[in-house]
Protein backbone atom coordinates (compact mmCIF):
# COMPACT_ATOMS: atom_id res chain seq x y z
CA UNK A 1 0.00 0.00 0.00
CA UNK A 2 2.64 2.41 1.42
CA UNK A 3 6.44 2.02 0.67
CA UNK A 4 8.83 4.58 1.90
CA UNK A 5 11.75 4.50 0.64
CA UNK A 6 15.21 6.28 2.04
CA UNK A 7 12.95 9.28 2.84
CA UNK A 8 14.98 12.35 4.29
CA UNK A 9 13.65 15.82 5.39
CA UNK A 10 15.42 18.60 6.48
CA UNK A 11 14.39 21.79 8.30
CA UNK A 12 17.60 24.06 7.32
CA UNK A 13 20.49 22.29 8.66
CA UNK A 14 18.67 19.92 10.72
CA UNK A 15 18.40 16.45 9.55
CA UNK A 16 14.88 15.64 10.63
CA UNK A 17 14.09 12.67 8.69
CA UNK A 18 17.43 10.52 7.49
CA UNK A 19 17.14 7.89 4.58
CA UNK A 20 13.88 5.88 6.69
CA UNK A 21 12.79 3.35 4.78
CA UNK A 22 9.25 1.85 5.98
CA UNK A 23 6.49 -0.07 4.37
CA UNK A 24 2.81 -0.34 5.50
CA UNK A 25 0.52 -2.54 4.64
CA UNK A 26 -3.52 -2.67 4.46
CA UNK A 27 -4.21 -5.90 6.19
CA UNK A 28 -6.44 -4.17 8.85
CA UNK A 29 -3.37 -3.77 11.39
CA UNK A 30 -3.15 -0.35 13.26
CA UNK A 31 0.82 0.82 12.47
CA UNK A 32 2.14 2.66 15.31
CA UNK A 33 5.01 5.03 14.92
CA UNK A 34 6.75 5.75 18.45
CA UNK A 35 10.10 7.65 19.55
CA UNK A 36 10.99 10.22 21.97
CA UNK A 37 10.63 13.81 21.62
CA UNK A 38 12.14 14.97 18.49
CA UNK A 39 12.49 11.28 16.74
CA UNK A 40 10.86 12.76 13.43
CA UNK A 41 7.64 10.94 13.94
CA UNK A 42 5.22 13.93 12.54
CA UNK A 43 7.83 14.81 10.49
CA UNK A 44 7.62 11.44 8.80
CA UNK A 45 3.59 11.63 8.24
CA UNK A 46 3.79 15.36 7.23
CA UNK A 47 6.14 14.09 4.21
CA UNK A 48 4.13 11.22 3.33
CA UNK A 49 0.66 13.06 3.02
CA UNK A 50 2.40 15.69 1.03
CA UNK A 51 2.08 18.93 3.84
CA UNK A 52 6.34 18.73 3.63
CA UNK A 53 8.42 18.44 0.50
CA UNK A 54 11.19 15.42 1.61
CA UNK A 55 14.48 16.56 0.89
CA UNK A 56 15.21 12.94 -0.25
CA UNK A 57 14.07 9.38 -1.09
CA UNK A 58 10.03 9.04 -2.58
CA UNK A 59 6.88 7.85 -1.08
CA UNK A 60 5.43 5.40 -3.03
CA UNK A 61 1.57 5.03 -2.57
CA UNK A 62 -0.42 1.36 -4.19
CA UNK A 63 2.89 1.23 -6.53
CA UNK A 64 2.96 5.15 -8.08
CA UNK A 65 5.29 7.82 -6.92
CA UNK A 66 3.51 10.31 -4.77
CA UNK A 67 6.08 12.37 -3.87
CA UNK A 68 5.36 15.12 -5.66
CA UNK A 69 1.63 14.93 -5.59
CA UNK A 70 -0.53 17.76 -3.92
CA UNK A 71 -2.29 17.01 -0.64
CA UNK A 72 -5.32 17.43 -2.58
CA UNK A 73 -4.74 14.88 -4.97
CA UNK A 74 -3.31 12.20 -2.25
CA UNK A 75 -6.74 12.92 -0.09
CA UNK A 76 -9.13 12.38 -3.11
CA UNK A 77 -7.15 9.24 -3.90
CA UNK A 78 -7.56 7.95 -0.01
CA UNK A 79 -4.93 8.89 1.85
CA UNK A 80 -5.67 11.18 5.22
CA UNK A 81 -4.63 12.71 7.73
CA UNK A 82 -5.39 13.63 11.51
CA UNK A 83 -3.54 16.47 13.40
CA UNK A 84 -1.43 16.36 16.37
CA UNK A 85 -2.90 20.43 16.86
CA UNK A 86 -6.90 19.61 16.55
CA UNK A 87 -7.61 20.81 13.24
CA UNK A 88 -11.56 21.56 13.01
CA UNK A 89 -13.91 24.09 11.82
CA UNK A 90 -14.50 26.21 14.33
CA UNK A 91 -17.60 27.88 13.53
CA UNK A 92 -19.25 24.97 11.72
CA UNK A 93 -22.05 22.39 13.48
CA UNK A 94 -19.85 18.87 13.80
CA UNK A 95 -22.31 17.88 11.13
CA UNK A 96 -22.17 20.87 8.66
CA UNK A 97 -18.08 19.58 8.63
CA UNK A 98 -18.42 16.23 7.83
CA UNK A 99 -21.41 16.68 5.35
CA UNK A 100 -18.92 18.94 3.93
CA UNK A 101 -16.44 16.78 3.03
CA UNK A 102 -18.41 13.92 2.81
CA UNK A 103 -20.31 15.35 -0.08
CA UNK A 104 -16.30 16.53 -1.70
CA UNK A 105 -15.78 13.29 -1.59
CA UNK A 106 -18.82 11.54 -2.71
CA UNK A 107 -19.18 9.82 0.61
CA UNK A 108 -22.94 9.24 1.51
CA UNK A 109 -22.29 6.78 4.32
CA UNK A 110 -20.69 8.94 6.43
CA UNK A 111 -22.70 8.30 9.37
CA UNK A 112 -20.69 5.03 9.93
CA UNK A 113 -18.07 7.48 11.04
CA UNK A 114 -20.43 9.48 13.30
CA UNK A 115 -21.26 6.23 14.77
CA UNK A 116 -17.97 4.74 15.46
CA UNK A 117 -16.59 8.19 16.75
CA UNK A 118 -19.11 8.71 19.17
CA UNK A 119 -20.13 11.88 17.91
CA UNK A 120 -23.97 11.44 17.48
CA UNK A 121 -24.80 13.69 20.83
CA UNK A 122 -22.97 16.58 18.90
CA UNK A 123 -23.83 16.66 15.46
CA UNK A 124 -25.59 20.25 16.32
CA UNK A 125 -23.31 21.66 18.26
CA UNK A 126 -20.64 24.13 16.69
CA UNK A 127 -16.79 22.46 17.02
CA UNK A 128 -15.47 25.37 18.88
CA UNK A 129 -18.26 24.76 21.38
CA UNK A 130 -17.39 21.19 22.21
CA UNK A 131 -14.85 19.96 24.58
CA UNK A 132 -11.66 19.32 23.58
CA UNK A 133 -11.76 15.89 23.53
CA UNK A 134 -14.84 15.38 21.23
CA UNK A 135 -13.09 17.99 19.55
CA UNK A 136 -10.11 15.31 18.80
CA UNK A 137 -12.81 12.88 17.74
CA UNK A 138 -14.19 15.28 15.18
CA UNK A 139 -10.64 15.67 13.85
CA UNK A 140 -10.43 11.75 13.37
CA UNK A 141 -13.88 11.42 11.92
CA UNK A 142 -12.93 14.29 8.88
CA UNK A 143 -10.22 12.04 8.28
CA UNK A 144 -12.26 8.92 8.46
CA UNK A 145 -14.80 10.28 5.39
CA UNK A 146 -14.41 8.78 2.10
CA UNK A 147 -13.79 5.31 3.47
CA UNK A 148 -9.66 6.21 3.04
CA UNK A 149 -7.45 3.75 2.34
CA UNK A 150 -4.30 4.88 4.06
CA UNK A 151 -5.82 6.91 7.66
CA UNK A 152 -2.29 8.78 8.90
CA UNK A 153 -3.02 10.10 12.32
CA UNK A 154 -1.05 12.16 14.48
CA UNK A 155 -1.20 11.82 18.40
CA UNK A 156 -4.87 11.18 18.09
CA UNK A 157 -4.93 11.33 22.07
CA UNK A 158 -3.19 14.27 22.91
CA UNK A 159 -4.97 16.54 25.11
CA UNK A 160 -6.93 13.05 26.30
CA UNK A 161 -6.64 11.38 29.44
CA UNK A 162 -4.96 7.74 29.42
CA UNK A 163 -8.59 6.07 29.31
CA UNK A 164 -9.90 8.17 26.55
CA UNK A 165 -7.03 7.59 24.56
CA UNK A 166 -7.09 3.69 25.06
CA UNK A 167 -10.61 4.03 24.11
CA UNK A 168 -10.11 5.91 21.04
CA UNK A 169 -7.38 3.71 19.74
CA UNK A 170 -9.71 0.62 20.29
CA UNK A 171 -12.11 2.19 18.24
CA UNK A 172 -9.67 2.81 15.87
CA UNK A 173 -8.14 -0.84 15.75
CA UNK A 174 -11.94 -2.42 15.28
CA UNK A 175 -12.16 0.17 12.33
CA UNK A 176 -8.90 -0.40 10.44
CA UNK A 177 -9.47 -4.19 10.96
CA UNK A 178 -13.62 -4.15 9.95
CA UNK A 179 -12.45 -1.98 7.12
CA UNK A 180 -9.21 -3.61 6.10
CA UNK A 181 -7.03 -0.74 5.50
CA UNK A 182 -3.56 0.56 6.24
CA UNK A 183 -3.38 2.72 9.31
CA UNK A 184 -0.24 4.57 10.76
CA UNK A 185 -0.76 6.56 14.48
CA UNK A 186 1.85 8.28 15.71
CA UNK A 187 1.67 8.46 19.25
CA UNK A 188 3.41 8.86 22.54
CA UNK A 189 1.33 7.14 24.78
CA UNK A 190 3.26 3.85 24.07
CA UNK A 191 0.70 1.86 26.41
CA UNK A 192 -2.08 2.42 23.78
CA UNK A 193 -0.08 1.67 21.35
CA UNK A 194 1.36 -1.48 22.62
CA UNK A 195 -2.37 -2.38 23.65
CA UNK A 196 -3.87 -1.63 19.91
CA UNK A 197 -1.31 -1.84 17.31
CA UNK A 198 -0.38 -4.66 15.54
CA UNK A 199 2.95 -3.58 14.24
CA UNK A 200 5.50 -0.61 15.80
CA UNK A 201 8.17 1.04 14.26
CA UNK A 202 10.47 3.02 16.40
CA UNK A 203 12.20 6.45 15.21
CA UNK A 204 15.58 7.61 16.76
CA UNK A 205 16.80 11.44 16.22
CA UNK A 206 15.09 11.15 12.61
CA UNK A 207 16.32 7.34 11.71
CA UNK A 208 14.83 4.42 11.27
CA UNK A 209 15.29 2.01 14.93
CA UNK A 210 13.07 -1.14 14.81
CA UNK A 211 9.69 -2.33 13.16
CA UNK A 212 8.23 -5.49 14.40
CA UNK A 213 5.15 -6.75 16.65
CA UNK A 214 4.76 -4.83 20.08
CA UNK A 215 6.17 -8.05 21.72
CA UNK A 216 9.51 -7.54 19.61
CA UNK A 217 9.58 -3.90 20.38
CA UNK A 218 9.97 -4.22 23.95
CA UNK A 219 12.10 -7.22 23.70
CA UNK A 220 14.80 -5.14 21.55
CA UNK A 221 17.48 -4.09 23.28
CA UNK A 222 18.21 -0.72 21.02
CA UNK A 223 14.66 0.52 21.44
CA UNK A 224 14.54 -0.42 25.61
CA UNK A 225 18.24 1.66 24.99
CA UNK A 226 17.27 4.25 22.99
CA UNK A 227 13.66 5.42 24.42
CA UNK A 228 11.88 2.53 26.47
CA UNK A 229 14.25 2.42 29.26
CA UNK A 230 13.05 0.52 32.36
CA UNK A 231 9.44 1.75 31.44
CA UNK A 232 9.03 -1.13 29.33
CA UNK B 1 -22.34 4.53 21.42
CA UNK B 2 -24.77 6.48 20.79
CA UNK B 3 -26.33 7.00 17.21
CA UNK B 4 -28.15 10.27 16.82
CA UNK B 5 -31.95 9.91 15.55
CA UNK B 6 -31.92 10.43 11.55
CA UNK B 7 -30.99 8.07 8.66
CA UNK B 8 -27.73 8.15 6.82
CA UNK B 9 -29.84 9.95 3.48
CA UNK B 10 -30.98 12.47 5.72
CA UNK B 11 -27.88 13.34 6.91
CA UNK B 12 -26.19 13.15 3.51
CA UNK B 13 -28.94 14.85 1.47
CA UNK B 14 -29.14 18.15 2.66
CA UNK B 15 -27.41 20.26 1.38
CA UNK B 16 -25.15 22.37 3.55
CA UNK B 17 -26.48 25.93 4.59
CA UNK B 18 -29.95 24.67 3.44
CA UNK B 19 -32.67 27.10 4.34
CA UNK B 20 -34.40 26.57 7.78
CA UNK B 21 -37.60 28.19 6.45
CA UNK B 22 -41.11 26.46 7.02
CA UNK B 23 -43.21 26.00 4.24
CA UNK B 24 -45.65 28.95 5.08
CA UNK B 25 -42.33 31.65 5.96
CA UNK B 26 -41.02 31.41 2.05
CA UNK B 27 -43.92 32.86 0.19
CA UNK B 28 -44.52 35.15 2.76
CA UNK B 29 -40.89 36.33 2.44
CA UNK B 30 -40.87 36.25 -1.25
CA UNK B 31 -44.37 38.18 -1.00
CA UNK B 32 -43.03 40.58 1.39
CA UNK B 33 -39.48 41.47 -1.09
CA UNK B 34 -41.78 41.60 -3.79
CA UNK B 35 -43.77 44.50 -2.03
CA UNK B 36 -40.56 45.99 -0.44
CA UNK B 37 -39.00 46.02 -4.84
CA UNK B 38 -42.42 47.72 -5.92
CA UNK B 39 -42.60 50.34 -3.56
CA UNK B 40 -38.57 51.01 -3.59
CA UNK B 41 -38.95 51.15 -7.01
CA UNK B 42 -41.78 53.49 -7.18
CA UNK B 43 -42.10 55.79 -3.77
CA UNK B 44 -38.87 57.70 -4.19
CA UNK B 45 -39.47 58.74 -7.87
CA UNK B 46 -43.21 60.34 -6.87
CA UNK B 47 -42.10 61.85 -3.19
CA UNK B 48 -38.27 62.68 -3.49
CA UNK B 49 -36.93 65.50 -4.71
CA UNK B 50 -33.67 65.24 -7.58
CA UNK B 51 -31.11 66.40 -5.57
CA UNK B 52 -32.28 63.62 -2.72
CA UNK B 53 -32.82 60.69 -5.90
CA UNK B 54 -29.29 61.73 -6.88
CA UNK B 55 -27.95 61.17 -3.24
CA UNK B 56 -29.80 58.11 -3.54
CA UNK B 57 -28.63 56.53 -6.34
CA UNK B 58 -25.34 57.49 -5.49
CA UNK B 59 -25.59 55.41 -1.89
CA UNK B 60 -27.26 52.27 -3.86
CA UNK B 61 -23.86 52.40 -6.27
CA UNK B 62 -21.75 52.54 -3.33
CA UNK B 63 -23.74 49.59 -2.06
CA UNK B 64 -23.46 47.90 -4.58
CA UNK B 65 -19.60 48.15 -4.76
CA UNK B 66 -19.46 47.72 -1.12
CA UNK B 67 -21.57 44.71 -1.59
CA UNK B 68 -18.67 43.48 -3.47
CA UNK B 69 -16.55 43.90 -0.89
CA UNK B 70 -17.86 42.65 2.08
CA UNK B 71 -18.65 39.37 0.15
CA UNK B 72 -15.15 38.71 0.03
CA UNK B 73 -14.13 39.99 3.19
CA UNK B 74 -17.04 37.94 5.02
CA UNK B 75 -17.10 34.69 2.99
CA UNK B 76 -13.41 34.48 1.97
CA UNK B 77 -11.69 36.85 4.84
CA UNK B 78 -9.83 38.75 1.90
CA UNK B 79 -9.83 43.10 2.27
CA UNK B 80 -10.01 44.33 -1.28
CA UNK B 81 -8.65 47.91 -2.05
CA UNK B 82 -8.77 47.96 -5.38
CA UNK B 83 -12.48 48.06 -5.82
CA UNK B 84 -12.26 51.64 -7.54
CA UNK B 85 -9.86 50.62 -10.26
CA UNK B 86 -12.38 47.82 -11.74
CA UNK B 87 -15.20 50.39 -10.80
CA UNK B 88 -13.84 53.40 -12.83
CA UNK B 89 -12.00 51.09 -15.27
CA UNK B 90 -15.39 49.78 -16.21
CA UNK B 91 -16.27 52.96 -16.79
CA UNK B 92 -13.22 53.74 -19.00
CA UNK B 93 -13.09 50.61 -21.13
CA UNK B 94 -17.20 51.60 -21.57
CA UNK B 95 -15.84 55.09 -22.69
CA UNK B 96 -13.40 53.96 -24.73
CA UNK B 97 -15.34 51.36 -26.41
CA UNK B 98 -17.71 53.55 -27.64
CA UNK B 99 -15.59 56.32 -28.77
CA UNK B 100 -12.13 54.91 -30.33
CA UNK B 101 -13.74 51.45 -31.38
CA UNK B 102 -16.75 52.70 -32.50
CA UNK B 103 -19.37 50.20 -30.69
CA UNK B 104 -22.59 50.50 -30.28
CA UNK B 105 -24.08 51.01 -26.47
CA UNK B 106 -24.67 47.28 -26.01
CA UNK B 107 -21.39 46.06 -27.41
CA UNK B 108 -19.36 48.33 -25.56
CA UNK B 109 -20.70 47.22 -22.30
CA UNK B 110 -20.46 43.72 -23.10
CA UNK B 111 -16.24 44.02 -23.81
CA UNK B 112 -15.53 45.99 -21.31
CA UNK B 113 -17.59 43.32 -18.69
CA UNK B 114 -15.54 41.03 -20.74
CA UNK B 115 -11.79 43.02 -20.03
CA UNK B 116 -12.70 43.62 -16.58
CA UNK B 117 -13.59 39.57 -16.08
CA UNK B 118 -10.13 38.75 -17.58
CA UNK B 119 -8.57 41.22 -15.77
CA UNK B 120 -10.06 39.95 -12.58
CA UNK B 121 -9.01 36.22 -13.27
CA UNK B 122 -5.43 37.85 -14.50
CA UNK B 123 -5.05 39.58 -11.13
CA UNK B 124 -6.19 36.87 -9.03
CA UNK B 125 -4.54 34.17 -10.34
CA UNK B 126 -1.65 36.01 -9.05
CA UNK B 127 -2.95 37.02 -6.06
CA UNK B 128 -5.92 34.93 -4.48
CA UNK B 129 -3.11 32.31 -2.88
CA UNK B 130 -1.18 35.12 -0.47
CA UNK B 131 -2.28 35.93 2.36
CA UNK B 132 -4.84 38.30 3.59
CA UNK B 133 -2.64 41.11 4.07
CA UNK B 134 -0.34 40.33 1.37
CA UNK B 135 -3.68 40.50 -0.77
CA UNK B 136 -4.66 43.49 0.83
CA UNK B 137 -1.22 45.20 -0.04
CA UNK B 138 -1.50 43.60 -3.52
CA UNK B 139 -5.01 44.95 -4.64
CA UNK B 140 -4.17 48.42 -3.38
CA UNK B 141 -1.01 48.53 -5.59
CA UNK B 142 -2.87 47.20 -8.61
CA UNK B 143 -5.62 49.62 -8.35
CA UNK B 144 -2.96 52.12 -8.23
CA UNK B 145 -1.37 51.27 -11.36
CA UNK B 146 -4.18 51.58 -13.26
CA UNK B 147 -5.24 54.88 -11.37
CA UNK B 148 -2.44 56.12 -11.94
CA UNK B 149 -2.18 54.30 -16.16
CA UNK B 150 -5.12 56.76 -17.19
CA UNK B 151 -3.61 59.76 -16.68
CA UNK B 152 -0.19 58.96 -18.26
CA UNK B 153 0.35 61.66 -20.51
CA UNK B 154 1.07 58.78 -23.56
CA UNK B 155 -2.72 57.79 -22.71
CA UNK B 156 -4.01 61.21 -22.83
CA UNK B 157 -5.52 60.43 -26.27
CA UNK B 158 -7.88 57.67 -25.23
CA UNK B 159 -8.35 58.61 -21.44
CA UNK B 160 -8.53 61.93 -21.74
CA UNK B 161 -5.60 62.62 -18.89
CA UNK B 162 -6.75 64.33 -15.50
CA UNK B 163 -9.93 65.88 -17.81
CA UNK B 164 -11.48 62.02 -18.19
CA UNK B 165 -13.82 61.21 -21.04
CA UNK B 166 -17.01 62.21 -22.15
CA UNK B 167 -19.24 58.91 -23.30
CA UNK B 168 -20.59 59.61 -26.44
CA UNK B 169 -23.51 57.35 -26.10
CA UNK B 170 -25.18 55.44 -29.56
CA UNK B 171 -27.72 53.76 -29.82
CA UNK B 172 -30.46 52.46 -26.42
CA UNK B 173 -29.42 50.28 -24.10
CA UNK B 174 -32.73 48.03 -23.08
CA UNK B 175 -35.04 50.91 -24.63
CA UNK B 176 -32.81 53.34 -22.25
CA UNK B 177 -31.63 56.12 -24.22
CA UNK B 178 -28.36 58.72 -23.16
CA UNK B 179 -31.09 60.89 -22.05
CA UNK B 180 -32.72 58.18 -20.09
CA UNK B 181 -30.00 57.31 -17.43
CA UNK B 182 -29.18 60.52 -16.86
CA UNK B 183 -33.02 60.98 -15.73
CA UNK B 184 -32.71 61.18 -12.12
CA UNK B 185 -36.61 59.34 -11.60
CA UNK B 186 -35.54 56.41 -14.10
CA UNK B 187 -32.05 56.34 -12.98
CA UNK B 188 -33.35 55.83 -9.92
CA UNK B 189 -35.48 51.93 -11.17
CA UNK B 190 -32.26 51.08 -12.78
CA UNK B 191 -30.06 51.36 -9.32
CA UNK B 192 -32.75 50.10 -7.45
CA UNK B 193 -32.81 47.05 -9.73
CA UNK B 194 -29.46 46.65 -9.88
CA UNK B 195 -29.09 46.65 -6.29
CA UNK B 196 -31.54 44.19 -5.77
CA UNK B 197 -29.82 42.07 -8.51
CA UNK B 198 -26.38 42.09 -6.83
CA UNK B 199 -28.18 41.34 -3.29
CA UNK B 200 -29.80 38.56 -4.74
CA UNK B 201 -26.52 37.28 -6.55
CA UNK B 202 -24.47 37.65 -3.46
CA UNK B 203 -27.75 35.79 -1.61
CA UNK B 204 -27.17 33.11 -3.98
CA UNK B 205 -23.31 32.96 -3.89
CA UNK B 206 -23.56 32.97 -0.33
CA UNK B 207 -25.66 30.20 0.21
CA UNK B 208 -24.47 27.98 -2.28
CA UNK B 209 -21.84 25.07 -1.98
CA UNK B 210 -19.10 28.12 -3.28
CA UNK B 211 -19.90 30.18 -0.32
CA UNK B 212 -19.80 26.71 2.06
CA UNK B 213 -16.43 26.35 0.61
CA UNK B 214 -15.51 29.60 0.52
CA UNK B 215 -16.28 30.20 4.68
CA UNK B 216 -14.46 26.58 5.67
CA UNK B 217 -11.67 27.84 3.78
CA UNK B 218 -11.42 31.10 5.35
CA UNK B 219 -11.41 28.96 9.19
CA UNK B 220 -8.72 26.17 8.30
CA UNK B 221 -7.46 26.14 4.99
CA UNK B 222 -5.32 23.28 5.64
CA UNK B 223 -7.99 21.22 6.71
CA UNK B 224 -9.63 21.88 3.60
CA UNK B 225 -6.69 20.88 1.61
CA UNK B 226 -6.31 17.66 3.74
CA UNK B 227 -10.04 17.36 3.04
CA UNK B 228 -9.36 16.87 -0.60
CA UNK B 229 -10.30 20.38 -1.49
CA UNK B 230 -8.88 22.88 -3.98
CA UNK B 231 -9.00 26.00 -2.06
CA UNK B 232 -7.38 27.91 -5.50
CA UNK B 233 -10.05 27.74 -7.40
CA UNK B 234 -13.04 28.92 -5.01
CA UNK B 235 -11.20 31.78 -3.73
CA UNK B 236 -10.56 33.12 -7.49
CA UNK B 237 -14.53 32.43 -8.59
CA UNK B 238 -15.11 34.38 -5.58
CA UNK B 239 -12.56 37.31 -6.79
CA UNK B 240 -13.75 37.08 -10.25
CA UNK B 241 -17.33 37.19 -9.67
CA UNK B 242 -17.10 40.49 -7.01
CA UNK B 243 -15.18 42.20 -9.51
CA UNK B 244 -17.64 41.12 -12.18
CA UNK B 245 -20.08 42.95 -10.10
CA UNK B 246 -18.03 46.30 -9.45
CA UNK B 247 -17.34 46.42 -13.07
CA UNK B 248 -20.64 46.48 -13.82
CA UNK B 249 -21.56 49.01 -10.78
CA UNK B 250 -19.08 51.14 -12.45
CA UNK B 251 -20.57 50.85 -16.08
CA UNK B 252 -23.38 51.81 -14.30
CA UNK B 253 -21.87 55.07 -12.81
CA UNK B 254 -20.68 56.13 -16.36
CA UNK B 255 -24.00 55.81 -18.00
CA UNK B 256 -25.77 58.25 -15.39
CA UNK B 257 -22.60 60.51 -15.09
CA UNK B 258 -22.38 60.35 -18.65
CA UNK B 259 -18.52 61.21 -18.20
CA UNK B 260 -15.83 59.22 -16.09
CA UNK B 261 -12.99 60.63 -14.30
CA UNK B 262 -9.80 59.44 -12.61
CA UNK B 263 -11.63 60.48 -9.25
CA UNK B 264 -13.91 57.16 -10.06
CA UNK B 265 -10.64 55.06 -9.81
CA UNK B 266 -8.98 56.64 -6.77
CA UNK B 267 -7.91 55.29 -3.64
CA UNK B 268 -11.25 57.01 -1.73
CA UNK B 269 -13.70 55.47 -3.52
CA UNK B 270 -12.37 52.42 -2.66
CA UNK B 271 -12.18 53.20 0.91
CA UNK B 272 -15.37 54.64 1.06
CA UNK B 273 -16.47 51.31 -0.03
CA UNK B 274 -14.87 49.36 2.86
CA UNK B 275 -17.04 52.18 5.27
CA UNK B 276 -19.99 51.95 3.71
CA UNK B 277 -19.85 47.83 3.86
CA UNK B 278 -18.53 48.21 7.56
CA UNK B 279 -21.56 50.92 8.39
CA UNK B 280 -24.57 48.51 6.88
CA UNK B 281 -22.60 44.86 8.58
CA UNK B 282 -20.70 42.89 5.82
CA UNK B 283 -22.56 39.91 7.05
CA UNK B 284 -25.24 39.99 4.22
CA UNK B 285 -26.61 41.74 0.98
CA UNK B 286 -29.02 43.97 3.10
CA UNK B 287 -26.12 45.40 4.84
CA UNK B 288 -23.55 46.90 2.39
CA UNK B 289 -27.16 48.38 0.16
CA UNK B 290 -27.79 49.93 3.69
CA UNK B 291 -24.78 51.64 4.25
CA UNK B 292 -24.04 52.52 0.98
CA UNK B 293 -27.21 54.86 1.24
CA UNK B 294 -26.55 56.01 5.10
CA UNK B 295 -22.68 56.95 3.86
CA UNK B 296 -24.49 59.36 0.65
CA UNK B 297 -26.77 60.93 2.80
CA UNK B 298 -24.61 61.08 6.03
CA UNK B 299 -21.83 62.85 3.65
CA UNK B 300 -24.02 65.03 2.59
CA UNK B 301 -24.84 66.32 5.95
CA UNK B 302 -20.94 66.56 7.17
CA UNK B 303 -20.69 68.43 4.01
CA UNK B 304 -23.20 70.89 4.43
CA UNK B 305 -21.25 71.57 7.93
CA UNK B 306 -18.24 71.92 6.54
CA UNK B 307 -16.39 68.86 8.13
CA UNK B 308 -16.86 66.21 6.01
CA UNK B 309 -13.44 64.48 7.22
CA UNK B 310 -13.95 64.90 10.90
CA UNK B 311 -17.44 63.81 11.09
CA UNK B 312 -16.57 60.42 8.67
CA UNK B 313 -14.15 59.61 11.44
CA UNK B 314 -15.96 60.11 14.06
CA UNK B 315 -18.78 57.96 12.25
CA UNK B 316 -16.12 55.38 11.67
CA UNK B 317 -15.15 55.19 15.16
CA UNK B 318 -18.53 55.05 16.51
CA UNK B 319 -19.70 52.41 14.51
CA UNK B 320 -16.83 50.10 14.90
CA UNK B 321 -16.65 50.55 18.68
CA UNK B 322 -20.79 49.90 19.07
CA UNK B 323 -21.79 48.07 16.34
CA UNK B 324 -19.01 45.94 14.83
CA UNK B 325 -21.65 44.02 13.47
CA UNK B 326 -23.11 47.46 10.99
CA UNK B 327 -26.47 48.87 11.31
CA UNK B 328 -28.26 46.13 10.02
CA UNK B 329 -25.92 43.17 11.85
CA UNK B 330 -27.02 45.20 14.86
CA UNK B 331 -30.43 45.02 14.56
CA UNK B 332 -30.62 41.62 13.60
CA UNK B 333 -28.74 40.35 16.38
CA UNK B 334 -30.69 43.11 18.80
CA UNK B 335 -34.22 41.13 17.61
CA UNK B 336 -33.22 37.99 17.76
CA UNK B 337 -33.50 37.20 21.43
CA UNK B 338 -36.64 38.95 21.11
CA UNK B 339 -37.74 36.53 17.98
CA UNK B 340 -35.91 33.22 19.96
CA UNK B 341 -38.47 34.10 22.65
CA UNK B 342 -41.50 34.23 20.73
CA UNK B 343 -41.09 31.15 19.24
CA UNK B 344 -40.35 29.56 22.79
CA UNK B 345 -43.72 30.82 23.88
CA UNK B 346 -45.65 29.84 20.83
CA UNK B 347 -43.97 25.97 21.11
CA UNK B 348 -44.68 26.22 25.40
CA UNK B 349 -48.83 27.68 24.08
Amino acid sequence: MLAIEKLSVSYGRVQALCEVDLEIRDDGVLHGVIGPNGAGKSTLLDAVCGRRRPTGGAVRYRGEDITRRSVAWRRRHGMARSFQRTSVFQNLTVLEQLRLVAQHLGDERFEDVIHVMDLGDYLDQKAGRIAYGVQRRVDVALALIGRPQLLLMDEPGAGLSAVETLRLFQHLRDLVGERKMAAVVVEHDVDAVFACCGKVTVLDLGRHLATGTPSEIRADRRVVAAYLGSAA
Amino acid sequence: MTRRAGTGGSLAGAAIGASGASSWRMPLIVSASALLFVIGAAAPTRFAGEFVLRLGEEGLLLGILALSVAFLMNQAGLVALGAASVYGGAGYLFAIAMSEWDMTAIEALAVSLLIVVIYAAFLGALIVRTNPLAFMMLTLAAGEMVSHSVTLEGLRDYTGGADGLVVNFKGSIFGMQAADFANASRFWIVAWSAAWIAGLIIWAARRSRLGAILRAVRENEERMRFSGFNTYAPRLTAFVLVNAIAGACGLLHVLNAGFVSPDSLGLSVSTNTLVAALIGGVDGSIGPIVGGLAFSFAQDQFGAHGATQLFTGLAIVVFIVLLPSGVVGGLLEALQPRARALARRRKDA
